[in-house]
């Protein structure tokens, strides 16, 4: 099956095994602009593995991971943030003792340039950088209902806000796809229906694709338009949620066998 | 969206407003400078001149290396290292530039670094000063590139190993400084004479110790470095850059996912607290006229951490007030004056700025009375016993680090400055709507 759409994120036959855990064996994906694609599996199945292959915390020992047609393996996370991919993380990773706005703050930094001698004479490209920031901070923490919290630590949050200041301070770095690790947990059924559609809006307004794992199946289902789904590092099943929902391999990784 | 870059040209001010903002720091050094010298120097006794010159050079020490330790939470213990380095190179360029250009080492400088007594009579400034200005600033250059060489390697280190790494550096460079001949053995003296670099050793005074310095360094000259020092620093704290250290500090993973290069800003911070620490160890061998690696070991670096962790991990109006703080400290305890009548101050100041902003902590008011108490119930005792508290400071900053360890891990302050405590969580939404990043590149 080939797609003829291009892809943004083009990753082949990446594997990595811990001593004598294969951890993910074989994973590829090819992920269209603007898609939203998820990957589920069961508790262990390595899909925040997966992420950490993609962003590079972990290199693959084979295959090839590609972004706009830009090789990304063997580069560090920050290159690979530079690229244009942008993730957050299952146990959220805020800086606490920021305040939220410092928080989204800091996503911005990538995209601008940062020198000492520019910053301690204060020089004019310095300040409107500054400025330009702020705003761009302001305006993405409004999008997500966070502005009247901008000056709270962000420890300080609710943990759902948590899970959405994480968003924003991924969108923040302006990335070309955003990889989201658990977006729903701990939220509740109200803030789930929120977030489907804050992922709709935000893959909508900033023409970004969207690989999410989750899960929460009302998510996932509802959301995604192409699941992949891994057990015990292989990939079992691709397709749409239709196709995945009822794919026996699945059922069975899922529920066991009889 | 437009790209950020695209944005911040449209909203960067007029190119010419730059010279304002980088030279009012400058203009706001020498203020402060010219006030310390010309009106609080000559009217408070000499000792306390002195011990304000010494707080001044601790404030820039810790002031420095708040912002590796405070700010990128990287552990280095080789503070005093950087500041030795920094001060022998100061010291020999100011020493052997006197009498290459001078024709002596003796003091050539204006009334801006007299301190004998009698008028002074040339202008403010003297040609030796600008000599003493310019080796204050090679030897900052010189700790900043040793900082970078210690730094590039030894920052992929987490916690404990750095802290080892940055503590042998340290202790290397006493051994090596100490460890230079103070003269030459006779069976050495050909090898000596056509050995450039052996002589330069020689020269260094060896482990007596670099002697014999002019002293330059007065109040103006201190606090005229300890103003950049403070502006530089919080510039640096409160933008990108700074932004980034503290980044590292809280999460290091997430900090790299956002596109923070860590390695790169861990250098950074540290090559800029090197500089300070650098410029530092130049006054302070200039002020007393000699400079020995002996005193510039350990003990000093540790010093230097105890104030950043009393006056709050990333906090610079921490550890400036820390550092004046454990400056005098050791001399107030020599004969202690009564304790009440500063805590009941205290304690009033307190609770008047709490009902101003109508924030209660009541918790707070209680401990700073109870200290109080304690402190005074401890002061009559030991002056009833006729016990002299400085010989037991050493104990002193223990306890109190041991209690600020368990009451209050992030110091005084914590990463907060003095002006925050109250301000920026109060803030209502509604006065979200000018955040303060927007107004920042005005303000210092």
């Amino acid at each position: 099956m080939t797609d003829p759409s291009p892809a943004v994120l083009d990753v082949r036959d990446i594997s990595i095994s811990f001593g004598g855990l294969k951890a993910v064996q074989g994973f590829s994906l090819r992920i269209p602009p603007r898609a939203l694609y998820g990957l589920i599996g069961p508790n262990g199945a390595g899909k925040t593995t997966c992420f950490n292959l993609l962003t590079g915390v972990y290199r693959p020992d084979s295959g090839t991971v590609a972004l706009d047609g830009q090789r990304l393996n063997g580069r560090k996370p920050h290159q690979i943030a530079a690229a244009g991919l942008s993730r957050t993380f299952q146990n959220i990773r805020l800086f606490g003792d920021l305040s939220v706005f410092d928080n989204v703050r800091l996503g911005c930094h990538l995209r601008g340039s940062h020198s000492i001698s520019g910053t301690v004479l204060r020089t004019s490209y310095h300040v409107g950088q500054e400025r330009a920031i702020a705003e761009r901070t302001f305006a993405l923490l409004e999008l997500f209902g966070l502005a009247g919290r901008s000056f709270e630590q962000a420890r300080n949050l609710p943990y759902g806000d948590q899970r959405r200041l994480e968003i924003a301070r991924a969108l923040a770095t302006e990335p070309k796809v955003l990889l989201l690790d658990e977006p729903a947990a701990g939220m509740n059924p109200q803030e789930k229906v929120e977030l489907r559609a804050l992922i709709r809006d935000v893959r909508d307004r900033f023409g970004l694709a969207i690989l999410l794992i989750e899960h929460d199946m009302g998510v996932v289902m509802n959301l995604c338009e192409h699941i992949t789904v891994l057990n015990f590092g292989e990939t079992i099943a691709t397709g749409s949620p239709e196709a995945v929902q009822n794919d026996p391999k699945v059922v069975e990784a899922y529920l066991g066998t009889e | 969206m437009k790209t950020l870059i695209n944005q911040a040209r449209a909203l960067s001010p007029a190119a010419w407003s730059v010279i304002p903002r980088a030279l009012w720091p400058v203009a706001a050094g020498l203020a402060v400078a010219v006030l310390m010298h010309a009106v609080v120097g000559p009217n408070v006794p000499g000792f306390t001149a002195k011990m304000m010159l010494v707080a001044g050079i601790n404030i820039i020490l810790a002031v420095s290396l708040t912002v590796v330790n405070g700010f990128t939470g990287q552990f280095s213990m080789g503070h005093a290292g950087f500041m030795a380095v920094g001060g022998y190179v100061a010291a020999s360029i100011t020493y052997y530039g006197s009498i290459k250009f001078f024709g002596s080492a003796d003091f050539a400088g204006g009334a801006l670094s007299w301190t004998g007594s009698g008028p002074h009579g040339g202008g403010p400034l003297g040609k030796g000063d600008l000599l003493f200005m310019g080796s204050c600033l090679v030897g900052g250059l010189a700790a900043a590139g040793a900082g970078y060489i210690v730094g590039l390697p030894s920052l992929r280190l987490r916690g404990d190993y750095l802290a080892i790494v940055t503590l042998g550096f340290g202790e290397i460079v006493r051994v090596l400084l100490q460890g230079t001949p103070d003269q030459v053995q006779p069976w050495r003296a050909a090898e000596a004479a056509e050995t450039p670099w052996y002589s330069l050793m020689l020269k260094l005074g060896g482990p007596k110790g670099f002697n014999l310095l002019p002293t330059y360094t007065t109040l103006f000259w201190v606090y005229l470095f300890v103003t950049i020092t403070l502006i530089v620093c919080y510039r640096l704290k409160n933008s990108s850059t700074g932004r980034a250290f503290l980044s590292i500090r809280e999460d290091e993973i997430a900090s790299q996912a956002m596109g923070v290069d860590v390695t790169r800003y861990k250098v950074r911070a540290f090559v800029i607290a090197s500089f300070f620490a650098g410029t530092a160890g130049g006054l302070y061998a200039m002020d007393i006229g000699a400079i020995s690696a002996s005193d510039l070991g350990f003990l000093k670096s540790f010093e230097c951490i105890i104030m950043v962790v009393l006056g709050g991990m990333g906090s610079i109006s921490g550890a400036t007030l820390a550092a004046i703080i454990l400056t005098a400290l050791p001399e107030i305890l020599r004969e202690l004056p009564p304790v009440w009548p500063a805590g009941l101050a205290l304690l009033a100041v307190m609770a008047v700025v709490q009902g101003a902003h109508r924030r209660w902590h009541p918790r707070s008011l209680v401990v700073v009375a109870a200290v109080t108490l304690v402190a005074e119930l401890g002061r009559r005792y030991c002056a009833s016993q006729g016990i002299n508290l400085a010989e037991y400071r050493m104990i002193l900053y223990a306890l109190l680090l041991i209690v600020m360890m368990i009451s209050r891990p992030q110091g005084l302050l914590g990463v907060r400055e003095v002006w925050e405590i109250f301000g920026r969580r109060a803030r209502r939404p509604g006065a979200v709507a000018s955040p303060p990043g927007a107004s920042s590149g005005v303000s210092p």
